[in-house]
């Protein structure tokens, strides 16, 4: 059925979509924690920021992405510092790209979840002599769950859905960049359509049933509290 | 019923550039890029009230687009094999006309690759080679073509990073992401591309011809525009600038194609 | 000083601004009584250290929790704090409630722990999440959690004002014990002036952001220059204790430095000290004991004022009965009539007393 180019590009999806998910526990949750929390100016324009790659083409982020990358941009004078190599045509210049592009799809959904936990439990948790962060972790984590939840299928399948961004600074190298995306558009291209039409299911399929999982698992509203 | 009559006033007069002067929509391969605008633009010259526009991308999209109905009245592609499957599939409306021959060349943005050859692209201080993606884009099948012939491609292979076409791959270059590429001679003859850099003509021995071809598609049939600007192209003027942009035109093909 | 709390806020918002400068007592229950937006939620939120005012000292027990170059975080702090709603952690059991403050704090001791389940009665209800608990039982709960801190300092805020009037009945019996058994201070907001009556040693009105008064609760409740608007509510508490029992018609006579009264019996022993809350409207002033009146508490006591109300036909009048205050309201005409003025020596008669506990 699926050629061994075809469950390459699947597994380096999925190999992508999943560390992309775990950088962005890390650095979205901070983030949704301080845009839920604070009531500073600065808001708006983190937030703002936060969102940009939803409404951005691409191209756009890609365009930026392969100069700040490349050999006299910031990221890629940064990178040449520390191990003299330049992140595009790699795997983890995909990583950093996907990144940026999945932000607002981790942060958003985290960021609504913890201002639904509100201030009265943390409040609650310190007058029980829990510290900032221990009530973060011991009440506000375990409270947000279902956002934690919600944010990772979203980031994870956002960046299995990524496309213009991983052509425009992949490089279409088997095994490296050439995801799942960009191998049904080079099936495409070579008027392979047999092949497209065969990955193109595979992809379909996990699609829905991500979103399936999404929904079916999304608590009843009548259930909380 | 004044009103009425100023609305229609109105809407005539904004319709009226769509209905009185011809209008066509090319469909040129990446490489034309720079040579197709230049034409275009002396075309304009002589029929002023004519409209052209021109899009630019890889030949085997606008093939697979073109079967699917796409809005396209002329077609040049990279590749004269495509066009010629679309006039079998009776999607065209004229003859396939070959009208040039593309050359590749080895090229760098910020410096001069006019004395690399093939062999130096082994160099370790070249970590990426960009090229257009062979498995769709004429000009990357060449350049394959040239890399195994020269027996190389074992080597290099691991450095090649693949744009979308000769443009993208160009891009790569341009942006320092990759040292060199493997272009179409008629981008890194532009001005714009060439810059400090210089560009070496791989011999065209190692590769098989890159013979362009042009249709106009059925969609065209009866727009005269398409016709004329179709003949206009075996005019002098279009010739010498397709000339200017390093193409070997057609009618000395035999010549250029057979070179040992 | 070493005991109490000294707790000094000035800070202004939009709307609503905070001006206080207190000395509570180290122990008992104190009240914070006053309307909504008087300020006494933000006074115990500033105390708790949830609220941080620009302008404020706070010390306790000789400890610096707050001045211009100390700050003592909420956690730092040694207080147990019971919000209006319960505020559970939905996401543990009531047990997992309990110890989640327990296991944070070193000096938390598991006795305190067993105790608060104990007194609370919550017992059979450890294993339960909240979302399958009843309002008071949660509410129960919560006070529970606050105690199993071990705090050296209770803060409620309102615990009873979520709940309705069946469920406050079944909450107020174990505060009641709490005040029997605590023996840290407990600051307790409240705006109703029946908890204040039976939980209150020390009363602090609170209006527009100002203490207007501080004292114990006898004392406050008897004042006539503060315009407390109690309303039908005016009037004073009595600390006193149970000197007999009469089985046959079901009372009880407590008796107080200023004499006793009859009251219904509610299951006190002889000896046992109780509070009795005795309104204003229910008190009468006589010239002469009258024998024949169905009225059978009567108390020989002297006026020691007179304050007219804001409606003109009404004024309160207080009484002294041996070194115990009285609150009575009177018609205007009728204190003309008795020609009363400060010094007279006159009979209270008291239609109703309530005992409290």
């Amino acid at each position: 059925m699926l050629t061994e180019n075809d469950w390459q590009a699947l597994w380096l999806t999925v190999r992508l979509a999943g560390i992309v998910t775990l950088i962005l526990l890390l650095i979205g949750t901070p983030i949704a924690w301080w845009l839920a929390r604070t009531k500073r100016r600065w808001k708006g324009a983190i937030g703002a920021v936060v969102a940009l790659p939803l409404v951005l083409p691409p191209s756009v982020l890609g365009f930026y992405l392969l100069l700040a990358m490349g050999p006299n941009g910031p990221v890629g004078k940064f990178t040449q510092m520390l191990g003299g190599t330049l992140l595009p045509f790699s795997f983890w210049g995909l990583v950093v790209a996907s990144v940026f592009y999945s932000l607002p799809f981790m942060v958003q959904p985290l960021q609504s979840a913890f201002e639904a936990v509100g201030d009265r439990p943390l409040e609650v948790a310190a007058t029980l002599r829990a510290s900032p962060l221990d009530a973060f972790f011991s009440v506000a984590v375990p409270l947000a769950a279902p956002g934690f939840l919600t944010a990772s299928i979203l980031t994870f399948a956002h960046t299995v859905g990524e496309f213009g961004v991983v052509l425009m600074i992949g490089g279409n190298l088997p095994g490296v960049t050439r995801v799942a995306s960009v191998q049904i558009y080079d099936h495409v291209e070579a008027l392979e359509y047999m092949q497209a039409h065969r990955l193109s299911a595979v992809m379909l399929v996990f699609s829905f049933f991500v979103l399936l999982a999404l929904y079916a698992w999304r608590p009843n509203p009548k259930k909380e509290r | 019923m004044n009103h009425f009559r100023n609305l229609l006033l109105a809407v005539s007069l904004l319709c009226a550039p769509f209905a009185h002067a011809g209008e066509i929509t090319i469909a040129a391969a990446a490489d034309l890029k720079f040579a197709m605008s230049e034409i275009v633009t002396r075309f304009k010259g002589l029929h002023p009230t004519e409209k052209v526009e021109v899009i630019y991308g890889s030949s085997g999209k606008f093939h697979t687009q073109i079967q699917q109905g796409a809005p396209y009245d002329l077609y040049f592609s990279a590749d004269v094999e495509f066009p010629r499957e679309l006039a079998k599939a009776g999607l065209a409306a004229s003859e396939v006309t070959p009208y040039a021959f593309g050359r590749i060349v080895l090229w760098r943005a910020t410096l001069d690759a006019s004395r690399m050859t093939l062999e130096s692209l082994v160099a370790p201080s070249i970590h990426h080679i960009a090229i257009a993606n062979p498995k769709h884009a004429p000009y990357g099948k060449r350049a394959e073509e040239a890399l195994r012939a020269s027996g190389l491609w074992e080597r290099l292979e691991p450095k090649l990073v693949y744009g979308e076409n000769i443009a993208h791959a160009a891009q790569f270059v341009q942006t320092g992401n990759a040292q060199v590429g493997i272009i179409a001679l008629a981008l890194a003859v532009n001005p714009e591309l060439s810059g400090p850099g210089g560009y070496w003509l791989i011999p065209d021995t190692l590769h098989k011809p890159l013979e362009q071809g042009f249709i106009i598609t059925r969609r065209a049939e009866n727009n005269p525009l398409a016709k004329r600007f179709a003949e206009y192209l075996s005019s002098q003027s279009a010739r010498a600038v397709m000339t200017r942009y390093g193409f070997v035109l057609s009618g000395e093909t035999s010549d250029a194609a057979g070179k040992p | 000083m070493e005991e109490g709390i000294e707790a000094c806020f000035r800070f202004d918002w939009p709307g609503f601004s905070l001006d206080v400068d207190l000395q509570l007592p180290g122990r008992g229950i104190t009240a914070l009584f006053g309307h909504s937006g008087s300020g006494k939620t933000t006074l115990l939120r500033a105390i708790a250290g949830l609220e941080r005012t620009a302008h404020g000292r706070l010390v306790f027990s000789g400890e610096i929790w707050q001045d211009q170059n100390r700050w003592v975080p909420t956690h730092k702090r040694p207080i147990g704090y019971v919000f209006q709603e319960a505020s559970l952690f939905p996401h543990l059991t009531v047990m997992g409630n309990l110890s989640y403050g327990m296991k944070r704090n070193a000096a938390a001791r598991s006795i305190n722990l067993e105790h608060a389940i104990e007194l609370l009665g919550i017992g059979h209800l450890l294993d339960r999440t909240p979302d399958r608990l009843s309002g008071g039982e949660r509410q129960r709960v919560g006070i529970a959690r606050a105690l199993a801190v071990s705090p050296r300092l209770l803060l409620m805020d309102e615990p009873l004002a979520a709940l309705d009037l069946k469920r406050r009945q079944e909450i107020l019996p174990y505060l009641e014990r709490l005040h029997g058994e605590l023996e840290i201070p407990l600051l307790y907001v409240s705006h109703s002036p029946d908890e204040v009556a039976r939980l209150a040693d020390h009363l602090v009105v609170m209006e527009e952001g100002r203490a207007l008064a501080s004292g114990t609760l006898v004392e406050i409740l008897s004042r006539l220059d503060l315009p407390i608007r109690l309303g039908e509510d005016t009037g004073v508490v009595v600390e006193a204790v149970v000197a007999e029992r009469d089985r046959m018609w079901h009372l009880v006579r407590v008796a107080f430095p200023g004499g006793s009264l009859w009251v219904r019996e509610q299951g006190s022993k002889v000896g046992d000290r109780v509070r009795v809350r005795v309104l204003a409207r229910d008190v009468s002033i006589a010239l002469e004991s009258h024998a024949d009146s169905s009225i059978v508490n009567t108390l020989p006591a002297t006026v020691s004022a007179i304050r007219d109300e804001s409606h003109p036909a009404l004024c309160l009048v207080r009484l002294e009965a041996g070194g115990t205050p009285l609150l009575a309201r009177l018609t205007r005409r009728s204190a003309s009539a008795l020609k009363l003025t400060p010094g007279c020596t006159v009979w209270a008669q008291i239609k109703a007393v309530a005992l409290l506990a």
